[in-house]
Order: C-alpha cells, then structure tokens, then sequence
C-alpha cells in the first residue's frame, strides 16, 4: 500500500500518456468533447441493427421519448451536483416520497399537488445539503444515508397497499405536457448555467473549492442551493411520474440515483465535475441511457443480463473519459 | 577525458503543446556538486523529476556509471542510486517517521510477509542520530512534526542509502538556517563520498557558493555549463534570462513621507492558535511590510484583513475621511470593498488550477461584468485577455489551463485577477515566493505603480531583502503578535528586523 502511494503519481501520468495516445490517434482533445455525441449516434445505429430495424420505428421512438421525460428532469438537477464535484444518491428515494405527496395531493388541486411535489423534493434536497455543508460531511456519506431514509419512508407509507392518484391528474397524461415541462426545465436550466453567476460559481468550486472562496464564492450558500434545486427537481418530475404511472408503489423510483449517475456519465460529464462539464451532457447522457436500456429489452435480455451489460459499458466509458489529472475523493 | 557518473543524452520531454525539456544532453562526474538553474518553467525540475522516474521519459537515455536506466517511478530510482528532495511536502500523512523514512524499503524488515516495527523503528533512530537529529522520534507520527523537522527526516529517508546522485529541488526555501546548513553539510559529505549532487535553486548566492559547476536552462533548452568559481550572480542573471537585467530591482527612493490619510484600520484582531491582539493602520499610498519567522503568524494576518480566517475576533475597519465606516467580514464583502489577496498557497487559495485563465481572472468581478445579471462570453474573454496580457502572462490563449502555467506565470494570473478588478488595497502574502528574477522585477515595478496610484498594499514576506527594499514601514511579528515596527531608511539593516524576529 505504501509503495502505491509512491507510485501513484507516475503511474497515473502513464494511464494519462496512454489515454492520450488513444485519443491523439482520434483526434486529440476535441474529439474527447465529441466522444459521448458519437457514442449516442453509434449506440443508436449500433442498437438498430442488432434489433433488425425496429428501434426507430415511430411507435417504438414515441414510447422512447415518453420514458426521457422523467430523468432528463431528475438528470438536470443532479448535473449541478455533480458539476460541484459531489454526488446525490436520493433521487430514487425522493422520487417515491414525492410521487406519493403528489397523489395524495392531486384529489385536492393539480396546482397543490405539483407544490407540494417540489416542496418535498426541495425539503429532502435541503436536508441532504444541510449536512453536508454544516457538518461538512461528503455528499457522498449523507446521500446514501438519507437514501435509505426516504426509501424507508417510502416503503412505511405504501406497506398496506400502493397509493393511487385522482382520475383528474391521471387525464392530463399528453406528450405535450411532458415535452413542455421538459424543455421548460432544460431551457431554465441551460440559462442560468451559461449566462449568470451561477454556472461559474458552481464550476469554480468543482475544480478548486478553497480558491473559489478566497475569490468570493459563497461556497457554502451555493452548495446548500444546488442540492435544494436538485431535490426540487426532482420533485418536480415525480409530478410527470405521476401523470404516466397513476398510482405508487414501493418500488417507485427504485434505482434511479443510478440511472443517472451511469447516464450523465455515459453524457460525457465528468466525475470530478468541475471546468470541463458540458450541459449537453444532460441531454445526450440522457437519451443514450434510454436507447441502450430500450434496445437490451427489445433484444429479449433478461433484466440481470441488461444489468451486466450496462454495467460493462459503464465501466468502459468511464475508464476512457476520466481526467485523472484531476481525480481525487468525490466530495 | 573525464570520468563522468551521469551522462544525459537527448533528454526531451513534451506535455500537450509545452514543450517542457527540448533535447537536454549533460554529463556530472563523479564528486560534483552541479547546480541547475534557469526560471520558472526552464524545465530543471522536468528535467529531474524523469531522471528520478517521478515523470516518465520523453526521449533520450540517462547513462548511470556506464548503465543505461530508465527508471519507471521513484522507488526503483532510489534502488538504481537515485533519489530526490523536493520543494513541497514530500513525506506521508498518517505514517511513523521509520515507515516514511523506509517507504518503498520496507523488504529488510519484513519476514514471510509480517513486518518488523520495532527492528525499522530501532534502524531509523540509529539514522536519525547519526545524521545529529536525535531529537526526532522514529517512532512517533509525523504529523506530530513542523514542515521543517519533516524536510529534515525527508533528507534522512533521500540520503541514508547512499545514492550515487542526490537531487536537491529547492528545498532550501522550505528551510531555515540552521537547516540548510544541515543540508549543506550532507551535500558535502556526499561530494567526498565521491558520489554526486544535482542542486536546484533559485538564490543565486546560495548556488555559487556551494555549487562546483552550474548549468543553465532556458525555455527548456540547454545553455550552458560554467565554472562556479569563475562566474558572478549578475552573469548567471544574464545567461538564465538572455538578456542583461537591471540591478534597480527595488525601489530606489528613501524618506518619501507616508500619506495620513488611513484607509483601513485593524483593532485588536485574534484567531485562536495563530495570531492574538494584532493592531495597525493601513495608510493611502503605503506598502507595509510583514516579516518575521513562518510561524510567527504574518500569514495569517493577510487572511484575517480579507475576511478569510476562521473564528476570527476583533475588528478590521474601513476607513473615510477619518472615520471607520465598514467592518469587514467575509471575504465576499472584502472583495466588494476592494480588497484583493494574493496567498502564499498560490495552486490551492489562489488559482482554480484545473479552470482556464479566463475564468480565474474573472470570478471575482463577475459582479461588474454582468449586465442585468448577464454574463456575456465575449465580454469576459475581453476582460481577460485585456488583464492578462497587460501581465505579459506566456500563455497560448485565454482558454489554456491555469495547471499548464509554471510558477511565475500563475503569479500574473492572479495579479491579473486583482488589477483587472481594480482593488485598492492589495494583500499580498509571498507575492514572489519560487519566482524567478524577471517575473521578481516586474512585480516589485508593478507594486511600486501601483503605490504611486494611491494604491495601498500589505506585503507578507519571508524574505528580508525584500521586505527593506520595498516596504515604506516594515511590522514584524513573533509568536502571533507585533513585537516591532521600522520605517523605511537606508540604514535599516537585515540585523534589526531579525533582531525582533527570534
């Protein structure tokens, strides 16, 4: 173990000549930005011959675009954490506590039920925040404790049987509604992250933290901010859940954090968050995440193969995408 | 010809486009202390740092003693007879002195895969001993150990197997006196033994005087090698910057008055553990001076007026027209208000390192750059292309990686920061630490512009000369409080300030 820590420092530099010999072959690095924009255009064709033409059928695109909805919501928020340098584990769990709130809430007003969805998540986002700013703990530590917290909520409030939603929230299920929340999302999102303080900020502090407060980040309120928005999100797309599913069981929103995790990854963000996240990442991460999934199924897998495979693909993607000039312990 | 005991032939190192070490060939015999030098980013510690396998080779060999090595990382350079000293901090967190001393080693003292403690302990005391630092305990932690006691068990661990080169990579700095005299005294000893010293630094004083031969390095490249007892510190100047350098490096001028007009007072200031009851005023126009020994707690009083200390008491005021009008305290108000700070931690509280020059130069005044909360990209690329290249900063383009910069040129970086933000009241701790000659010359110009702007700067320094040749008041420190003040004067010597240092 000692000797490793002695090594580690030229043996990380060698992975890096390596890698960037991969790449230097490929074209340098703009072709490491392009990466994840060929890998979805090549996982689409690839996904489309292996299912003999059927992935781009319009039925089969409609019902794939109907499943981006939900994590591309999820996915934005997260990809502010993430671009902090930290981690959020809860998406899953908050999902389900939200979901449960918005049905509850939707035999009373639509508008209360899309609050009290948003609220919930931004209560649960701010819990996570909370602790891992005041008491300095990792993100990574509190997540995957309130992960099991709000699970467990989730479970306590659907042990007898699954919480249903009102017909009236039911009855607004339309593409429409869920493209437009979407864009919305991206759109509001996208803007905030280019063209004010708040996409500096949170890059500053993803690749330097001590230096972006000494430059008069308020590292703290920013942070406790963006793992609030995230939870809020997040709530926010259990709205659209709601909508498409009707009614929550226990398992709702199982896996999620994960799924982002391996899509935002697979989009070509870095883990390390920091300068060189893209917000493209979101959307293409998003929708190679969804073709992938889609194919495996369409090519009869079954769920543990589509597991293994998922996992491969994200193993490999991240051992060639990583930066390890700036790899240290995710925050 | 002569016995040589290294020989480097072609040695080439690129990283991205930097062109960090082109096509370096050198021989050292046997018994020679050979300095290197050459300015930041010359390519020295590039240099170095592949002979002892800490970067991989570009191209070209290294021949040791008529074998040619090709080291793959530091351990198997130190079993080849190769090991190294560096600047920073280079022993373990969390290890015992002995395991830090024996990292890598650790093969005597295991038997079928359980390690012996007491037995490394026991030989890392007898080296302590021998090397006349007895007071170190080999069995204790070494963090229970100050930076200094740390260099002085680092050179233990880089010398007690006797390698046939040492590399010393501006360690000196680290030290204080009486630990570069240790230092000396082991490069000497090594000298004798008939092995060989590679020595690089940058106090030219230092590298005539226990250097047999320097070779310089500019722009990566090799220059030349010349006899130490033939040459003086103003040739080794001109043949590192290739050009000659001006000898008015500090200001010149004595008994301008000191403005009365105060901008910012400090009242009673105290952070636990570091500095207690600390008072002075800061006058328009005035460079005040910090000195004292590392620990004496002058750094600390830079981040105390930027609002950047921890639990800090006291109060430090802004002032107008004689009245105190704003307490400062946190560094978002500090910056509002026109304080800037430069930290001595340049690559962690500085600079974002792994950010572009754009956005380092930037991020504080974002604020001013924005048109109804706006941020336009040309714009901030106009503000910091503007900025940075009034620094002359050598980059390739406002995008570049501030990692990519050496030393000096992440200095203009952040002085680019600051003027581009226009502070009026700089903070600037170790503003010329490991900087070389000519970036050294054009900050103390630049401070001196600023200071006959009306600019005020606080400059921490732990070096003296430099300290009397640009300080209008000088304020030192020991144990955390103001123990004597001077005011700028030709007969201020370097013996009075360290008078009130010790």
């Amino acid at each position: 173990m000692e000797k490793r820590a002695e090594n580690s420092v030229s043996r990380r530099e060698r992975l890096n000549d390596g890698q960037n010999q991969v790449l230097a072959f490929l074209g340098g690095d703009t072709f490491k930005g392009f990466l994840p924009f060929i890998g979805l255009v090549a996982i689409i064709v690839i996904m489309n011959i292996l299912t003999d033409g059927s992935l781009l059928q319009p039925k089969r695109v409609r019902l794939l675009l109907s499943q981006v909805y939900y994590p591309m919501i999820v996915a934005t928020g997260v990809f502010f954490v993430m671009t902090l340098g930290s981690i959020d584990f809860t998406e899953g769990s908050t999902l389900g506590v939200a979901s449960i709130v918005v049905s509850a809430l939707s035999f009373y007003s639509i508008p209360l039920a899309i609050l009290g969805g948003v609220l919930t998540g931004a209560a649960i986002g701010a819990i996570n925040g909370f602790f891992h700013v005041r008491f300095k703990l990792q993100s990574f530590i509190v997540t995957i404790c309130t992960m099991y917290l709000f699970r467990g909520v989730c479970a306590y409030l659907t042990t007898e049987t699954a919480i249903p939603a009102s017909p009236a929230i039911k009855a607004l299920d339309s593409n429409e509604l869920k493209i437009g929340v979407t864009l919305a999302v991206l759109f509001a999102a996208w803007f905030l992250f280019r063209f004010t303080r708040v996409g500096n900020d949170v890059k500053a502090i993803g690749s330097g933290e001590t230096a972006a407060r000494f430059s008069g980040v308020r590292t703290d309120r920013v942070k406790f901010l963006v793992f609030v928005a995230a939870g809020a999100l997040t709530g926010l797309a259990a709205f659209v859940n709601v909508i498409k599913v009707g009614s929550i069981t226990a398992t709702a929103g199982n896996q999620l954090e994960t799924q982002i995790l391996i899509s935002l990854v697979l989009g070509g963000l870095p883990i390390t968050g920091g300068a060189k996240v893209r917000f493209s990442n979101i959307v293409v991460g998003t929708l190679m995440y969804t073709v992938l999934h889609n194919g495996l199924v369409m090519m009869g897998f079954a769920s543990a193969t589509q597991q293994l495979i998922k996992g491969l693909v994200f193993l490999a993607f991240v051992a060639l995408t990583i930066d390890r000039k700036a790899l240290k312990v995710i925050k | 010809m002569e016995s040589e005991l290294l020989r480097a032939e072609h040695i080439d190192k690129r990283f991205g486009i930097t062109h960090a070490v082109n096509d370096v060939s050198l021989t050292i015999a046997p018994g020679e202390i050979r300095a290197l030098i050459g300015e930041n980013g010359s390519g020295k510690s590039t240099f170095c740092q592949m002979l002892c396998g800490i970067y991989t080779l570009g191209s070209g060999t290294f021949t040791l003693d008529g074998r040619a090595i090709q080291p793959r990382n530091q351990v198997e350079a130190n079993r080849l007879g190769i090991s190294i000293i560096v600047q920073e901090m280079g022993t373990l967190s969390g290890l015992t002195v002995a395991e830090n001393i024996f990292l890598g080693h650790e093969d005597p003292f295991t038997r079928w895969g359980i390690k012996d403690s007491r037995a490394m302990i026991r030989e890392a005391q007898r080296l302590l001993d021998e090397y006349g630092f007895g007071r170190i305990k080999a069995g204790a932690m070494i963090d229970n150990y100050n930076f200094e006691d740390r260099k002085l068990i680092e050179i233990v661990k880089a010398t007690y197997m006797k390698p046939k080169i040492l590399i010393v990579d501006e360690t000196t700095t680290a030290l204080s006196q009486s630990g570069r005299l240790e230092l000396y005294r082991i490069m000497d000893a090594t000298r004798a033994d008939g092995r060989s010293v590679i020595f690089i630094s940058h106090d030219l004083a230092e590298v005539l005087s226990h250097s047999d031969s320097v070779t310089i390095l500019r722009d990566g490249e090799y220059i030349d090698t010349v006899n130490a007892r033939d040459v003086s510190e103003d040739d080794l100047k001109r043949l590192m910057v290739g050009r000659e350098i001006g000898s008015a490096y500090y200001r010149t001028d004595y008994g301008s008055p000191i403005s009365d007009e105060v901008i910012l007072s400090v009242r009673d200031v105290s952070v636990p553990g570091q500095i207690e009851g600390v008072s002075f005023d800061l006058h328009r126009g005035e460079i005040l001076g910090f000195g004292g020994l590392s620990e004496c707690g002058m750094h600390e009083v830079g981040k105390a007026v930027f609002g950047a200390s921890w639990d800090r008491s006291g109060s430090v005021m802004l002032v107008k027209d004689g009245q105190a009008y704003l307490a400062v305290d946190g560094i978002p108000m500090a910056i509002r208000h026109s304080i800037a700070y430069a930290s001595k931690d340049r690559d962690t509280e500085s600079l974002i390192v792994n950010e572009s020059i754009r956005n380092n130069v930037v991020l504080p005044s974002l604020e001013d750059l924005a048109e109804r909360h706006l941020l336009k990209k040309r714009k901030l690329d106009r503000f910091a292309k503007e900025h940075s290249e009034r620094m002359q900063t050598k980059m390739q383009g406002v995008n570049q990686f501030v990692s990519d910069l050496s030393g000096g040129n992440k200095q203009k970086v952040v002085l680019a920061r600051w003027l581009g933000k226009g502070s009026d009241i700089l903070v600037l701790d170790s503003p010329t630490r490991g900087i070389d000659v000519k970036v050294k010359q054009m900050i103390y110009a630049l401070m001196s512009e600023l200071r006959e702007q009306g600019r005020s700067i606080i400059m921490i320094s732990e070096e003296i000369p430099e300290l009397l040749g640009m300080s209008d008041r000088i304020l030192i420190m020991k144990d955390g409080r103001i123990s004597g003040e001077f005011l700028r004067s030709q007969a201020l010597s370097e013996e009075d300030l360290i008078a009130k240092m010790v």
